[in-house]
């Protein structure tokens, strides 16, 4: 009882003096307006631009482009269509990219993510009306995973970016995107002239790649827009945008 | 002796709870905070505002929790000391005025987005940070909010919304700029962008 008394009165003292000491502590331990403000932040700080006054101009070019030819079509897209079907059309084409991603996956050493996209397609595009719907979402073992693209196998194995570029029409990228980008579209079935899955006519790859055009404009340009919105420099907000964009993919 | 030790582990996970609730508080200040700037856009009592007027109440709003120099000035970084305590002021409160524009127009028109946070995760002692899941016409975006503990309190030092820091976004904007411009420029050019009701103007070289 003695000893237990002892103790009691031990932990009392501790805590008494922890009590006293913890909020004099949280008090004292703050962030300074130089760590805060002056701190070097993550991300993008120095990308590689060499060709900064090229791709300036591409960019002007593009922004032209989307704004007098992409956004109308896009509107005019949204409009006619109903929610469900352009929802329906948007997870159609996300669906037939399933061989890139497979192959992204694989590339990365990525077995569960190459299993549950084979899943994925494999139920979507048979229960799911080839692709249309994603019933897919209901079975635990293949919820949804975050697309993954050859670039992203290419950062994966320690490849750097390179050289930023901004591509006519396609918009920001870097030296080992493109690269990725003519791996996607070899492994892509609708993609001219490099894709490695020929066996439809070129009619028909024109006339899916045309309808992808159109139904993935929408999301596109909407964020195109939420970054170039509230920009001071458009050109160095997407810049900044994809590459951040591109690091944080690559990560996980 | 094992009495004592007991009783030493009883005080320590005392301690321990009472520094995850504060941290925890911190995540319904934040939850509450984003509902009450969603309301302004979204409430019926809202409804017949002005953009310009729920910019404004959203900006309260904000404010009654958060300092919103803290992250500018983060997005300003050693910028800040090129330009003269007049032009900060002003680039301080124009860059405030831009970043609610574009957050009230980006959500007007559309559906409320369902905001969720996620747990509390500790970086330090003075570092935390709370994930959110934002859906939004059926889409799902995740967006981190950074907070530091400063001598005014817990405040928002960084917002990463898909993987995209928004610090790191205007830094390197403002990096760039003071390459080439000055502080005036830096000024005009934040007034054009508040002037603009098209966010779609063509865009000069």
């Amino acid at each position: 009882m003695k000893t237990y008394t002892y103790s009691l009165l031990a932990t009392s003292i501790v805590l008494c003096g922890l009590t006293l000491v913890v909020p004099l502590r949280a008090q004292d331990s703050y962030l300074s307006e130089e760590d805060i403000f002056n701190e070097e932040v993550d991300g993008a700080a120095n990308v590689y631009d060499p060709l900064e006054r090229v791709n300036r101009y591409t960019f002007a070019f593009n922004d032209f482009v989307y704004l007098n030819f992409l956004q109308p079509l896009a509107d005019g897209y949204t409009a006619l269509t109903p929610d469900p079907v352009e929802e329906g059309a948007s997870k159609f084409f996300y669906n037939l990219k399933y061989p890139v991603r497979l192959v992204a996956n694989l590339l990365q050493g990525r077995l569960n993510g190459a299993w549950v996209e084979s899943g994925r397609f494999a139920i979507n595009s048979t229960l799911g009306i080839a692709g249309v719907m994603t019933p897919a979402d209901n079975f635990k073992d293949f919820a949804p995973i975050k697309p993954e693209d050859i670039g992203q196998a290419l950062g994966a194995w320690g490849i750097g970016p390179g050289p930023y570029l901004v591509l006519p029409l396609l918009g920001p990228s870097n030296l080992r995107d493109l690269g990725g980008l003519i791996g996607d579209r070899s492994v892509n079935p609708m993609k001219e002239p490099f894709s490695l899955i020929d066996d439809w006519d070129w009619e028909w790859r024109l006339a899916l790649t045309s309808s992808e055009f159109i139904v993935t404009s929408p999301t596109l340009l909407e964020r195109y827009q939420q970054l170039k919105g509230s920009a001071i420099d458009p050109y160095s907000s997407l810049r900044n945008g994809y590459t951040q964009f591109r690091l944080g993919a690559i990560a996980e | 002796m094992f009495d004592y030790l007991h009783n030493f582990l009883f005080a320590s996970a005392l301690l321990a709870c009472s520094v995850l609730t504060a941290e925890e508080g911190q995540r319904e200040k934040l939850q509450s905070t984003i509902d009450a700037a969603l309301d302004v856009i979204y409430s019926d009592c809202c409804s017949e505002l002005t953009v310009e007027d729920k910019q404004a109440i959203v900006r309260e709003r904000i404010e009654a929790n958060y300092d919103l120099d803290v992250i500018i000035r983060r997005a300003i970084g050693r910028n800040w000391q090129l330009m003269k305590t007049s032009e900060q002021e002003t680039v301080l409160e124009l860059v405030k005025k831009l970043v609610l524009k574009a957050y009230v127009d980006g959500l007007e028109g559309k559906s409320r987005p369902e905001v969720t946070l996620g747990d509390v995760t500790t970086i330090s002692d003075t570092r935390i940070e709370i994930i959110s899941t934002i859906n939004l016409d059926g889409k799902t975006y995740f967006v981190l909010y950074r907070l530091g503990r400063m001598a005014s309190g817990w405040q928002i030092y960084d917002i990463v919304a898909e993987n995209i820091s928004v610090v790191s976004n205007y830094r390197q904007q403002i990096d760039d700029h003071f390459r080439k411009g000055n502080a005036a420029e830096l000024i005009a050019r934040l007034e054009e962008l508040l002037q603009k009701n098209d966010i779609n103007e063509d865009i000069h070289i």
